[in-house]
């Protein structure tokens, strides 16, 4: 190797910490809604509310539960007429809670997917609605993450399954109540 | 774009970091440079470079080179020259560990149910492996006998490269790259922690990383019951069966799909890594369970007399 990397294995070694919740914040919802349409003048926002119907829908469309009738949705506008949608959702697995947001263009063709912030605890918290209601609301630079010096883990792959079932659902969500 | 807090800590410039849903994991990407506009793009390039390579070696995609490949029987494949290339590198991989990384155990994680199965797939020849894979001028590649590949032991890690790559050519003074714990940084030192093997949410501080890559296999998230047994998405190419749960591996190394592909090496034999290891100018770290004393962790380093244990001062048992 021309330039061998400065390895410090051993000094560095120490005790394991328990961090009871690594979380990270990567953008807010206006920021992505600026990525995703640079070119948009307006992001009015439409939330959803879901008939029993449209749910009943986007259930067998996607073929994964619907957890809540109300969606947060932007409607994204250039020169009065419709860029596309932004749609901001949120997922749990067993241990790590993600919130995302998916770009649908005027035609309801996935744009992107960014993740807004993530944050990972023991499986129990997760799960609890008042643990996740604590990050609700949280403005972009907010120091959301516990210990500063654990920014970089190399751990094996936590699947992101659970995001492409989100993704999927918005795309029924589109064809039932945006179209 | 303003900041996101955790952008590269080095001070001075602009910093950013993002990520987004890639290679069936999450993929983040930060990075320092001159203007925020420069940061933001320099960013988006290293995504478009990391979606190149999902697009061109999933498994679970009929389009991908892979796909094309397990699909053509016998007959010659022009491919990308990235998938060329990765397969080139697994080719070293697979002959400096004398086999023990493979990419035709496709077959293996099917059965388990780590990868889809594809109807439309020849049935692989029982014997066919890594061997088999001729890599041809030109960007062809030609199984001579039927097999299935999988890249997703060296994939990520390779992406992980290109993203550098990426954000080094557009002109960055710092830049990391994190796709599901295969990691790779560049313009200034950062420390890397790694997760018990046994209680994902203990970490260890493993070393302090500088212009180099680090991967990790371990089976905390990934390991399933099949039949009332515990199988991991790890499959030991010597003998083509899963390997046991409850060790991670750490890998450094200064390209990162040597280091992802060399997880998989070590994982299976540690013994039996050092060479492969040192090929490449790697080092890998163990943590395997304390069999004398539950709920606590042995740790050992590579080098070259071997491997040595290291230890783990204070370290307390944590619940398993």
């Amino acid at each position: 190797m021309q330039h061998p990397p400065v390895w410090l294995i051993a000094p560095a070694l120490a005790s394991f910490v328990a961090a009871p919740a690594f979380a990270v914040q990567y953008l807010d919802i206006e920021q992505v809604q600026k990525l995703f349409f640079p070119r948009a003048d307006s992001f009015t926002p439409t939330p959803l509310l879901l008939t029993g119907e449209q749910k009943a829908f986007v259930e067998k469309a996607a073929g994964v539960r619907m957890r809540y009738a109300r969606q947060p949705v932007w409607k994204a506008s250039e020169n009065g007429a419709l860029a596309g949608w932004v749609v901001q959702d949120e997922v749990y697995g067993k241990h790590e809670f993600i919130t995302y947001a998916v770009a649908l263009d005027a035609s309801g063709t996935v744009r992107g997917v960014e993740i807004l912030d993530y944050r990972e605890t023991h499986g129990r918290e997760v799960r609890n609605p008042n643990w996740r209601a604590q990050f609700n609301g949280k403005k972009h630079g907010a120091p959301l993450r516990l210990d500063e010096d654990i920014q970089n883990i190399s751990g094996a792959t936590l699947s992101c399954k659970h995001i492409s079932e989100g993704v999927r659902r918005i795309l029924a969500l589109h064809a039932a109540a945006l179209k | 774009m303003s900041h996101a807090v955790c952008a590269p800590s080095t001070p001075g410039g602009h910093a950013g970091t993002r990520a987004r849903p890639l290679l069936g994991t999450l993929v983040e990407i930060g990075a320092r440079g001159a203007s925020a506009q420069a940061v933001d793009a320099a960013i988006e390039r290293a995504f478009a470079a990391v979606q190149t390579i999902h697009d061109l070696m999933s498994y679970h995609d009929p389009a991908s080179d892979v796909s094309r490949l397990n699909r053509a029987g016998a007959d010659c494949v022009a491919v990308h020259p990235h998938t060329w290339d990765v397969l080139a590198l697994a080719r070293d991989v697979a002959e400096a560990s004398g086999g023990r990384f493979d990419v035709s155990i496709a077959p293996e994680l099917v059965r388990h149910g780590y990868l889809p199965r594809h109807a439309d797939l020849a049935q692989p020849a029982p014997e066919a492996n890594w061997q088999h894979i001729e890599l041809l001028p030109g960007d062809r590649v030609r199984l001579a006998r039927p097999l299935h590949l999988d890249l997703g032991g060296i994939a990520k890690g390779y992406a992980v490269d290109c993203a550098i790559r990426a954000l080094r050519d557009a002109g960055m003074e710092a830049g990391r790259v994190n796709a599901g714990g295969d990691l790779r940084l560049f313009g200034g030192a950062e420390p890397i922690h790694v997760r018990h093997p046994h209680a994902a949410t203990h970490l260890l501080p493993l070393c302090q990383l500088e212009d180099g890559a680090v991967a990790t296999s371990a089976t905390y998230y990934s390991a399933r019951e099949v039949d009332g047994r515990e199988v991991s998405p790890l499959i030991d190419a010597a003998t083509r069966k899963p390997c046991a749960g409850g060790r991670s591996v750490s890998v450094l190394a200064e390209r990162c799909a040597h280091a992802d592909a060399l997880t998989k090496v070590v994982y299976a034999d540690p013994a039996a890594a050092l060479a492969a290891l040192q090929r490449f100018g790697a080092h890998a770290v163990v943590l395997d369970a304390d069999l004398d004393a539950p709920g606590h962790c042995r740790a050992r380093a590579s080098g070259p007399g071997g491997w040595r244990e290291l230890a783990l001062p204070g370290a307390e048992a944590v619940a398993g």
